[in-house]
């Protein structure tokens, strides 16, 4: 894991004693709101229905066990004893008061964190593969990139004041676990025909209003060129993206009323000047931020098979959760965990403190004092061995965080919706608890297989619903609230853009008819492993659209 | 029959202006104004601004119902009561948090 240099340390204490310092000078009324919001936002508050939020970064999810008990601290001491990680793998304080933030900053400065650039029109938190470092098909790990461009990106001065919010994902693997074709950038391991290692870019993919899938603008960028080819990216974008409609502003607006081949064109033009400049990543600096994530000290296993079958039939909750929640390892006799966000009929992505700081015990003891926050919401332990899974999951029901639903139907994505977000026009977390509890059974999940919901409570889309198998957007429709049901989504390699199929829903109506899309599918799927978007590009939209509103 | 609320800045508690000019916590010890109190409403407002001690005014619509003031949004409902789920109790001033216009 990343460790903080003197230059690090030195500029996050200054920025946490800046803001302190501004803090101050508001709560004395040296300065007014209109002159603090901007200063707040560029370090992570917000003001939501009915407090203040500190969004706190997790760079591309990374922490360690002591990240995780500083964030347990400040849920105990400054909040109400509980966290929410989001879908950009931050997390989110509900309820802090002013007068404690420059507190809470200094609390995490002390653990090598911050919130800086969790909000405004700057590069955001970089997010990675969640099992980045260990999982078993990855070509190179992406985090020693993600942490370069995490220090390019940090009050970047030309990039601090960008026409619209910046974001970025990053992935080492061919299957994409990260979105990246839903991001502003998206970047993908590749290797060029001398076996060397680069980047495949794609640029203007993004959700919100006007969700696009993004394009390959280049499929091969060396390493030693990728900061001045993404800072070129950023400069075209910064120069001709619209900054007279908000609506409007985001480079996937650009790309798509340009074109990316114009885009491209003024790309190589601006690449052309800086390549080859002070932007060049020289690999010995690779190297040296590489070391940093160098793999753990492995004991020498055997490659070690799980007998699932078998441990289902001695312990069905054990046997569901060692079928789910487990990726396979690079390393023989080791795995990846997920630790489900997910019990049911509970807010998706809300841990308390004491689970934090179970979490925490946990990454010590089994996974080399790693883990990962991910994009679904979840936790992961990177690298546990084979051999300490049922320690470990013993471990995790003395939390409550041993539900074994990882990819089920209740392993939903969920915004904060209309209970907390000042944004939001209709509650989310309500729907997600209520097909929660609908789908609970675990045969029946088994049943249904990998099917991804993803709820959202406004048109910006913070819980995906555009990329869920299975969406669901929440809209204020005459002073109630709505819920438009999409179908087809996909955030993998294989992007694609959910369809509404017809009107919307009342709020207690969602989830039979949710049920009846998942019904539609059982009965026409070809085999039960076929999985409900292959049947939905199989099947078409009609059999679905008939099972929300019949065939009327 | 319209109501101001806004968020207070310490705490960041959702507040509403009482008809004795103070800030307070309960929406039903908000003070109304009917149409013609455009004016009173108005001042009510920039003499609010003028304390920079509460975020975000809003004017928002109620009506009488049982006897009780209720928001016309349901977003209103939910700043008034808490969020409904998770359930939490409201943010409340802290000792400092007190504002009058």
């Amino acid at each position: 894991m990343y460790r903080y240099d003197e230059f690090d340390a030195a500029f996050v204490k200054a920025r946490a004693d800046q803001f302190r310092e501004q803090v101050g000078r508001r709560i004395s009324g040296e300065m007014n709101e209109d002159q603090f919001r901007p200063l707040r936002l560029m370090n992570g508050l917000y003001l939501q229905l009915h407090a203040y939020m500190l969004r706190v970064a997790v760079p591309y999810g990374t922490l360690g066990g002591k990240q995780m008990r500083k964030l347990a601290h400040i849920a105990r001491t400054y909040d109400r004893g509980y966290g929410h990680f989001t879908t950009r793998t931050n997390i989110q304080y509900n309820w802090p008061k002013l007068v404690d933030i420059p507190a809470i900053i200094d609390h995490l400065a002390e653990v090598e964190m911050h919130a800086i650039q969790t909000s405004g029109n700057c590069i955001r938190n970089i997010t990675v593969d969640q099992f980045a470092g260990a999982a078993a098909d990855e070509i190179i790990d992406p985090r020693p990139i993600a942490e370069i461009l995490r220090q390019w990106s940090s009050l970047h001065p030309e990039f601090s004041f960008l026409p619209r919010k910046f974001k970025i994902a990053v992935t080492g693997a061919p299957n994409d676990r990260a979105a990246i074709k839903f991001h502003d950038i998206g970047l993908k391991a590749v290797t060029n025909g001398a076996g060397e290692i680069g980047w495949e870019v794609w640029v203007g993919g993004g959700l919100g209003r006007t969700p696009m899938i993004g394009k390959l603008i280049n499929s091969y960028v060396p390493n030693t060129d990728l900061l001045a080819y993404l800072e070129s990216i950023l400069r075209v974008y910064n120069r001709y993206g619209r900054r007279d409609n908000k609506y409007k502003a985001r480079i996937k607006i650009l790309v798509h009323e340009e074109g990316l081949e114009t885009i491209k064109g003024q790309v190589e033009a601006e690449f052309a000047q800086v390549r080859g400049g002070v932007l060049t990543l020289p690999e010995e600096e690779l190297d040296r931020i590489s070391a940093y994530f160098a793999p753990p000290t492995f004991a020498s296993y055997p490659a070690t098979v799980i007998d699932i079958a078998r441990e289902k039939i001695l312990d069905p909750a054990y046997g569901r959760f060692l079928e789910n929640n487990l990726n396979a390892h690079q390393q023989p006799g080791y795995v990846s965990v997920t630790i489900s966000l997910k019990p049911i009929g509970k807010p998706p992505g809300d841990i308390s403190a004491d689970q934090m700081d179970l979490v925490a015990d946990l990454a010590e003891r089994f996974s080399f004092n790693e883990l990962r926050a991910t994009h679904e919401q979840n936790l992961v332990l990177p690298h546990v061995a084979i051999a300490d899974l049922r320690a470990l999951y013993d471990g995790l029901v003395a939390a409550g965080l041993e539900a074994g639903n990882v990819g089920e139907i209740t392993d939903i994505i969920c915004c904060p919706g209309m209970d907390f977000c000042a944004l939001a026009t209709a509650r989310s977390i309500p729907i997600a608890e209520e097909l929660s509890r609908k789908f609970s059974s675990p045969q029946r999940q088994k049943e249904i297989g990998d099917l991804k919901i993803k709820i959202s409570g406004c048109i910006n889309a913070c819980g995906h619903h555009h990329v869920g198998h299975i969406g669901i957007l929440g809209v204020e429709k005459k002073g109630g609230e709505l819920y438009q049901i999409t179908v087809g989504g996909d955030a993998t390699e294989n992007a694609s853009v959910g369809k509404i199929l017809g009107p919307g829903f009342e709020a207690e109506e969602v989830p039979d008819a949710i049920e009846r899309l998942v019904d539609a599918y059982i009965a026409r799927r070809e085999t039960p492993d076929e999985p409900f978007i292959a049947a939905f590009r199989r099947l078409g939209e009609a059999p679905f659209k008939e099972a929300l509103y019949g065939n009327a | 029959m319209e109501i101001l609320t806004g968020n207070e800045l310490i705490s960041g508690a959702t507040v509403y202006l009482d008809p004795q000019g103070n800030w307070v916590e309960d929406l039903q010890q908000a003070r109304t104004f009917e149409s013609g109190d455009k004016a009173e409403r108005d001042e009510a407002v920039a003499k609010t601004k003028a304390t920079m001690r509460i975020l975000s005014i809003e004017i928002e619509k109620v009506v009488l119902k049982d006897g009780q003031l209720y928001p016309e949004r349901l977003r209103e409902r939910i700043r008034a009561t808490g969020s409904t789920t998770p359930v939490f109790d409201r943010q409340h001033l802290t000792e400092d948090g007190h504002v009058s216009i």
